[in-house]
């Protein structure tokens, strides 16, 4: 048992690989259960015979305690008898219905002239993340790390920053749209402010908690301000900044929805506002899976390189922990930032 | 010397900002409405190509749509006369150049299972977006059955939730537009209509509404963008041409024809001659455009959605219609 159950130490490789495949099987196991099982919830009666009642249709959802009232009244008055089966509600969606609408939608030839294929406008909401994400990377990280290494410009800056983080982005579509016009760069601009103000708090972090002892001994060694900033703080906390903009990569993503209803109606959002509108939920879900799909291997192969480009940081990294372990140390530091930082233990 | 040249180069860069606004086409927003979706089999069709105009079509939510208006990123959208008045009232002042259709049934009050009138209302709970269209719809049905608005219980409702509301008995009824109120019909077995805008054709029209600016300085362009209208509904209702139509809308909605179709039958088409009509019409009431818009004007203000009434007259402008129809 102990095998399966290491005490703070690694897995052997078959079973890492044999427990991260169980972390998605599992779930899906209890969705088809759900879905398949009739006697699980199933909360719903399908009608298949509405025996003359006139306010039932073939195929209709109706609430299974409505549905037995209805019996029992008919059977009371001796009328035909309504027939139906149980069913779920129309949001939620079996596993097969939902991969049939991801194979669909992927199919489907557009209609209209001018109009997208489905992975066309991926490639237009992926677009709109890279661009929000590089430019709010391209000012977020310099300016992070230079709070990091430097009290008064950490003073001068996060005050503000973290006021301005707690404004929601979305509040700022109009506004964007009266700036940047009504295609892509409103949505890039909200990608940019969901993601640049706690950008520049978890980079300053990061550097912050590069070992004090690396940069004494450099500063014994003679090493200037400049060179104390390139030289050791830079590579000391390259490996975790790394990991940090990753973890940020994810947060961008979570903005994409809100970023994509600003202006004309694109990407992958539309598909989902549209389809939920008219309350087709297995289109629904099959696009809020893809996005998942995209955002798990960018982070799979970000995470593949990191470990090749680190190696002396991860001998044998485990994801699950240093996200963790990053998210409690983060937010120590947003709630206290005066106090004094300890290195977070074991990372 | 310096000063000429520098003059005529200000001048020239003036001249080619002016012809590259001319030659830049129309930009209209338009958003999930079967009045307004039918607007692409024009684009589709390229029969404003054939009449000798670029107009570019841009696809919005609603919302947004208004949003991009007001920030004038583009010349034209479409709105019901109600929200053109309160997007004027927002800043930015808008004239209607064209009406596209009435809600003829697509707007409606959703009542649950033994509820069967408007009378019935009485002392009840409805989930209505305050201000929108539909709670201009409950009242309008409340006043001819002899009710105001103090006699039932407003809930504050978003329209895309209704359809849960009422499923979720917390309410009696609810009020919606398509495609939200066919959901709330099909979600709560036994439900049905009690009131639509079919009850009261004109409360709510359908337009077309562009900037001041641009149809001062386009006007040629907008008659032009207008003139295509008529082969447009044409096409819908002929039996023929009919499912194609169809076809093209829904693809832009992005649903199954077969169920975008059912939404047509709420949606009352207007050719340029009746929309002519009801726009120069100056009688009260919902059959002129005037009279509806003052009625949904007295609303908005009463509600409080914006603070001072709007000038009608000048909110639409049935010159453009007469004109395409002097052609013909």
């Amino acid at each position: 048992m102990s095998r399966w159950r290491p005490f703070r130490s690694e897995l052997p490789p078959g079973r890492r690989r044999l427990l991260g495949i169980a972390a998605f099987l599992l779930p899906l196991l209890v969705w088809s259960l759900f879905s398949y099982v009739p006697w699980l919830w199933h909360p719903m009666i399908k009608v298949t015979e509405p025996a003359g009642v006139t306010w039932l249709r073939v195929d209709q959802l109706v609430p299974r305690e409505d549905f037995a009232k209805l019996v029992e009244e008919r059977r009371a008055a001796d009328l035909a008898i309504p027939e139906g089966k149980r069913a779920n509600p129309i949001f939620f969606q079996p596993p097969h219905a939902v991969a049939r609408a991801l194979y669909t939608a992927f199919t489907t030839k557009p209609v209209l002239r001018g109009d997208k294929w489905l992975h066309e406008s991926l490639a237009t909401s992926i677009k709109t993340i890279f661009w929000g994400f590089t430019i709010s990377s391209l000012i977020g990280v310099p300016l992070g790390i230079l709070c990091g290494a430097f009290a008064s410009a950490s003073r001068l800056t996060e005050p503000f920053v973290d006021f301005v983080r707690y404004m929601p982005a979305p509040a700022f579509g109009a506004l964007m749209v009266a700036i940047f016009g009504i295609h892509l760069e409103p949505k890039i601009a909200i990608i940019v402010i969901g993601t640049f103000f706690q950008q520049v708090l978890v980079v300053a972090n990061t550097v912050r908690r590069v070992d004090a002892g690396l940069l004494e001994a450099a500063a014994t060694l003679g090493a200037k301000r400049r060179h104390l900033v390139l030289r050791v703080l830079l590579p000391a906390s390259l490996p975790d900044l790394y990991n940090d903009l990753r973890i940020l990569l994810g947060w961008a993503w979570t903005y994409l929805v809100v970023a994509e209803v600003v202006g004309v109606s694109s990407g992958i959002t539309f598909f989902i506002n549209q389809q939920a509108k008219y309350r087709n939920f297995d289109n629904v879900y099959a696009a809020i899976i893809l996005i998942g799909i995209i955002g798990f291997t960018t982070d799979q192969v970000l995470g593949w390189l990191g470990r090749r480009l680190f190696a002396w940081k991860n001998p044998r990294p485990s994801r699950f922990r240093a996200f963790f372990g990053r998210l409690f140390a983060g937010r120590e530091v947003l709630l206290f930032p005066d106090r004094p930082h300890r290195p977070a233990g074991g990372l | 010397m310096r000063f000429l040249r520098s003059a005529l180069a200000a001048l020239t860069a003036t001249g080619l900002a002016a012809s590259a606004l001319l030659a830049a086409p129309l930009r209209v927003a338009y958003s999930d409405w079967p009045g307004w979706t039918a607007l692409a089999i024009a684009d589709q069709k390229g029969w404003w190509k054939e009449a000798g105009v670029d107009v570019q079509l841009l696809w919005f939510e609603y919302g947004p749509s208004m949003e991009a208006f007001t920030a004038g990123q583009v010349d034209a959208v479409t709105v019901t006369n109600g929200d053109g008045l309160v997007t004027a009232a927002g800043g930015a002042k808008n004239v209607a150049i064209m009406l596209t259709d009435y809600s003829n049934g697509n707007d409606m009050i959703v009542a649950r299972p033994g509820i069967n009138s408007i009378a019935d209302l009485k002392g009840r709970k409805v989930g209505i977006e305050i201000g929108f269209v539909t709670h201009l719809l409950l009242l309008n049905g409340l006043q001819k059955a002899g009710l105001t608005e103090a006699d039932v219980e407003l809930v504050p409702t978003p329209t895309n939730q209704t359809p849960q509301v009422l499923a979720s008995r917390q309410v009696d009824a609810i009020g919606a537009w398509q495609p939200n109120s066919g959901e709330a019909l099909k979600a709560v077995p036994g439900s049905k209509a009690i009131y639509t805008s079919a009850n009261q054709p004109g409360l709510i029209y359908d337009a077309v509404v562009v900037t001041p600016q641009s149809l001062a300085t386009r006007r040629a362009d907008w008659v032009k963008f207008i003139s295509v209208w008529d082969r447009v509904v044409a096409h819908l209702a002929n039996p023929d041409t009919r499912e194609d139509g169809i076809r093209i809308m829904a693809a832009r909605a992005g649903v199954d024809p077969k169920e975008y179709a059912a939404f047509l039958d709420g949606t009352r088409f207007l050719t340029l001659a009746e929309g002519h009509k009801i726009m120069s019409s100056t009688e009260e009431g919902f059959g002129s455009l005037a009279g509806s818009s003052r009625i949904a004007d007295a609303f908005s203000v009463k509600n409080g959605v914006y603070a001072t009434p709007q000038d009608i007259p000048s909110s639409f402008d049935a010159s453009l219609v007469a004109e395409v129809l002097k052609k013909e």
